[in-house]
């Protein structure tokens, strides 16, 4: 299937070109989607200082462990804002740098996520209680925080580049995104 | 109010941070990381409250804990903040939306200094009894909700055409 044909069937949606009428969707979406994603980060950077040993060295990591579950729920409202942002301009934001960065930053925390509960996850009951993670655990919180704040910016950028634009006549180079 | 942005526009500072583009961004992206922050701690005492988060602790050990966290991000989105508005001053200052946020900042730091000093006063009379209270309750609701609406208010600097007639934009 078409790349191109398909990001202008989801820009001509119904629900696209009915936020896009609307003065008010945009901005309350996108409001949202700011809320969603600062309460996505902070509540990730509890967890993250903790493995470092900068914050909350008192508590067992498990315990700082349950806001999780929030942190849960502010992603899947940052993502689905994020997608209806998305939809409303397919095509310019599937061909901005940013908007490819941020999403492969985001794709890396979740792998940075999902090595360190292969890594550290699994004997968390030997460092539960100490006042950080061991070494793999660290690098996992530094990461976790250089990523967050580095989508943060990225999609701060994708707002200064974005605006006004049009996507670009050249077909889509699927072998480098980044270019 | 425009004559003062006009001429806050047209200072040395304000130019500088006009003609490097790259700092409006950068500077905005601070002030998120710091939002992020400040509704997370807001929102991490307020889930204590409720009991849904954290009961290994008490709420004075909890608000402890967070405290220091959300003054010092509330310091940095003051200087970023303030940036902001020396490098777009019209921007800023002639939107409703700036003026309806700067209320509401004014609120929130109320409410989390009384409850602060109230919780220190009273601390073990907060953990037995009144944290059970519905007033507690509403008022820990209603501050999330006054942050968030900071939050909202905040990007609709971007878009103060909705509040329509009220908006204070200027008429290019």
């Amino acid at each position: 299937m078409d790349l191109a044909a398909t990001l202008k069937a989801i820009e001509s949606s119904g629900i696209a070109s009915s936020i896009r009428d609307s003065l008010y969707a945009f901005p309350l979406i996108e409001s949202s989607h700011v809320i969603g994603l600062t309460l996505t980060f902070g509540t990730i950077a509890i967890l993250d200082l903790r493995l470092l040993g900068l914050a909350s060295v008192h508590r067992p990591f498990t315990k700082v462990a349950e806001v999780l579950k929030w942190t849960w729920v502010a992603f899947g409202i940052t993502v689905i804002t994020g997608m209806l942002m998305f939809i409303t301009n397919a095509s310019v934001y599937f061909s901005n740098l940013q908007f490819r960065w941020k999403m492969a930053l985001i794709a890396l925390s979740g792998i940075n996520m999902f090595i360190f509960e292969r890594i550290c996850g699994r004997n968390v009951h030997r460092w539960d209680s100490d006042k950080s993670a061991p070494p793999a655990g660290k690098v996992a919180g530094i990461l976790s925080l250089i990523l967050w704040i580095s989508v943060i910016f990225l999609g701060r950028w994708i707002g200064f580049t974005t605006t006004g634009n049009q996507a670009p006549d050249a077909p889509v180079n699927l072998d480098n995104l980044f270019q | 109010m425009n004559d003062f942005a006009q001429w806050l526009a047209g200072t040395s500072l304000s130019l500088a941070i006009q003609t490097h583009l790259w700092f409006i961004p950068t500077v905005q992206s601070i002030h998120i990381v710091c939002i992020g922050i400040v509704l997370a701690s807001v929102f991490m005492i307020d889930l204590r409250i409720f009991g849904w988060a954290g009961r290994d602790q008490t709420l004075v050990q909890t608000t402890r804990r967070f405290g220091p966290w959300l003054w010092a991000a509330l310091g940095v989105l003051l200087v970023t903040g303030a940036l902001m508005v020396i490098g777009e001053p019209v921007r800023e200052l002639m939107s409703l939306s700036f003026w309806l946020k700067m209320t509401l900042i004014l609120a929130g730091i109320v409410i989390a200094t009384l409850f602060q000093f109230a919780l220190r006063k009273n601390g073990r009379q907060w953990e037995e009894d009144r944290i059970n209270r519905w007033t507690t309750k509403s008022l820990a609701i209603l501050t999330l909700l006054v942050w968030c609406s900071i939050v909202v208010l905040g990007r609709l600097i971007a878009y103060d055409h909705v509040w329509g007639a009220w908006s204070l934009r200027p008429i290019a």
